[in-house]
């Protein structure tokens, strides 16, 4: 699929080299650490399981208009996108390239920050830390938070997130710790999937079986609702990178005031949400809606995206 | 608990997770857990120590201590509706612009540390101290048996790899190896000691303008010396290399 062909696709059903092509200008991908080098896990093989040439994730560069964006893809099908210690290193790696592209920015472009400043994307399809290797995984984490904070104040990070695996465990909070988050209605976003909240605390407390259950409390239209998503869009991938790049032509001031968390009254506002589970203690997602107004909740995981984001009524920020 | 103390004299902000506390608000939280009200509890404390020094210069500004003892993050309902992962990476984004303010960090893991909860409160630190697993110290992301069930790997052939891979199996020492430990303080009567003088270290280094020893990224460098992570520093190497060979492209 080339890739005017691939704007059309699902977004949900497209690999993590797909989803890095076409998310930047046609023609401008170029990918880093890519199969060819065959930088794979030192640590799979000594457990006696398979490794993947790019270690379940693409990582490169490519262009928006005049600015470069460096692009992290991570890829479900491979252990479930899930970070060790090269995965990790390649996120890293790419933070890093684009800190360094932004200090030569400033240099060339002293007066056009805007027009060339560089942005990272990362299209999120992963559970956190691949177990096979936790620790190299949970200290890769640190390092990506770390580089997070470096980019405050210099270059915007977006998330994506719609593919299957979701966005779970430690990358939940790398996603939160973005500028701002796409999401489709079928993305997923959380820290504690599914699967571990019912094993560690029973069915009673979630059940990991129920579909609409999951959607409702981690899916993309309750986190617009909840304003952890900034844009919902549709399964398509063109509907992302026009997302994306509106996103990418808005000033950074602006853009930046989409953050969830990274200051004290950020916090403070998160505070106040957490006063508000404690007081309505909900047991779905659903009573959360209604609180915000919605009163038709039964509803809203029905409509499509369209009708969604024309009726919603979303909490309304402090910050 | 949080709150400011003094360590030799110095004035330091203590955020220590209390092990015992059950959180009545929230019934996932008990015996170290960390919810969304710590979480946020223990950010605040680090942004009014960053507002409270301000003025002071590198090096002269408040150290942060942190003492962990912790199970994890708080898995529930309530916790995904409101979003748990928005609390832990607030925590984190705290105390790495407190490090990069020129606060000193350090973590002492003095019980268990463990997965998101050890991300958010301690591996954000400039540098972290452990005591000896004889003290009941564990540092891991999930025991043997889970990862066994989640990845179907068998157990015993997991538990004969764990005794000497630094890389998945649990243990203090070998959180070391990878570098994710600085140092292993061999009792607690020496603990006063080792953080007031890593203290001194850190400041040190933030006041001759040298970031790259400490935090995530200086023990990604400790990783490599250590013989535990010697592949993540070839990675970057590549990119950087495969990078400038057609910067000329995306760098206008």
């Amino acid at each position: 699929m080339d890739w005017k062909e691939l704007q059309s696709a699902s977004f949900l059903e497209c690999t993590a080299r797909r989803r890095a092509l076409a998310l930047v200008d046609e023609g401008t991908f170029t990918e880093l650490a890519g199969p060819r080098d065959r930088m794979t896990s030192p640590h799979l093989p000594e457990l006696g399981e398979a490794v993947s040439f790019d270690d379940g994730v693409v990582t490169g560069v490519g262009l928006v208009g005049e600015r470069p964006v460096f692009v992290i893809s991570q890829e479900g099908r491979f252990i479930g996108g899930a970070v060790g210690e090269v995965h990790g290193a390649k996120m890293a790696g790419v933070f890093k390239l684009a800190l360094r592209a932004y200090d030569e920015a400033c240099r060339r472009h002293p007066d056009e920050p805007e027009r060339y400043r560089p942005a990272i994307v990362i299209s999120f399809e992963t559970g956190g830390v691949r177990l096979h290797e936790a620790n190299a995984g949970l200290l890769a984490h640190a390092e990506i938070m770390d580089l997070m904070q470096d980019t405050k104040g210099k270059l915007p990070v977006v998330a994506v997130i719609g593919s299957k695996v979701g966005c779970f465990g430690g990358m939940g909070f790398v996603a939160a710790a973005t500028d701002a988050v796409v999401m489709s209605p079928q993305g997923r976003l959380g820290l504690t999937g599914p699967e571990v909240i019912e094993q560690e605390m029973g069915k009673d407390e979630f059940d990991a079986s129920d579909k609409s259950l999951i959607s409702r409390t981690t899916g993309g239209k309750h986190k617009y609702i909840m304003q952890d998503c900034n844009v919902l869009c549709d399964d398509r991938v063109s509907a992302f990178r026009d997302a994306l790049c509106a996103l990418l032509a808005m000033p950074y001031e602006e853009l930046v005031k989409y953050r969830r968390i990274g200051s004290y009254a950020l916090v403070k506002e998160q505070m106040g949400l957490t006063a508000l589970a404690a007081a309505l203690n909900p047991f779905d997602a659903k009573d959360v809606w209604q609180y915000f107004g919605n009163g038709e909740a039964d509803a809203l995981p029905e409509l499509g995206t369209e009708e969604f984001l024309a009726v919603a009524r979303r909490r309304e920020r402090e910050v | 608990m949080v709150g400011s103390a003094a360590l030799f004299g110095r004035t330091v902000t203590v955020i220590a997770n209390d092990a015992q506390a059950v959180n009545p608000r929230f019934p996932v939280v008990y015996f170290g857990v960390i919810g969304m009200e710590e979480a946020y509890k223990m950010a605040c404390a680090v942004y009014e120590s960053i507002e409270a020094d301000k003025d002071k210069s590198v090096g002269e500004k408040r150290p942060l201590v942190l003492i962990v003892d912790t199970p994890g993050n708080a898995p529930g309902k309530v916790e995904e509706i409101f979003g748990m992962n928005k609390a832990t990476g607030a925590y984190q984004l705290a105390l790495a612009e407190a490090r990069k303010r020129g606060h000193a960090v350090v973590a002492a893991v003095i019980g268990r540390a463990i997965s998101g909860a050890f991300l958010c409160h301690g591996l954000q630190a400039d540098h972290i101290l452990a005591l000896p697993k004889q003290y009941g110290t564990i540092i891991h992301v999930m025991p043997l048996s889970s990862i066994s069930r989640i990845t179907k790997m068998d157990i015993e052939r997991l538990e004969e790899l764990s005794v000497k891979s630094p890389v998945f199996a649990s243990g203090v020492d070998f959180f070391y190896r990878l570098g994710g430990v600085e140092e292993i303080v061999p009792s607690p009567a020496g603990l006063r000691e080792a953080v007031a003088r890593h203290i001194e270290e850190i400041d040190a280094r933030k006041r001759a303008g040298d970031d790259t020893h400490t935090g995530p990224w200086g023990r990604g460098l400790l990783g490599a010396e250590r013989g535990g992570r010697v592949t993540r520093p070839a990675v970057m190497a590549l990119m950087e290399e495969e990078f400038d060979a057609v910067a000329a492209r995306y760098l206008k």
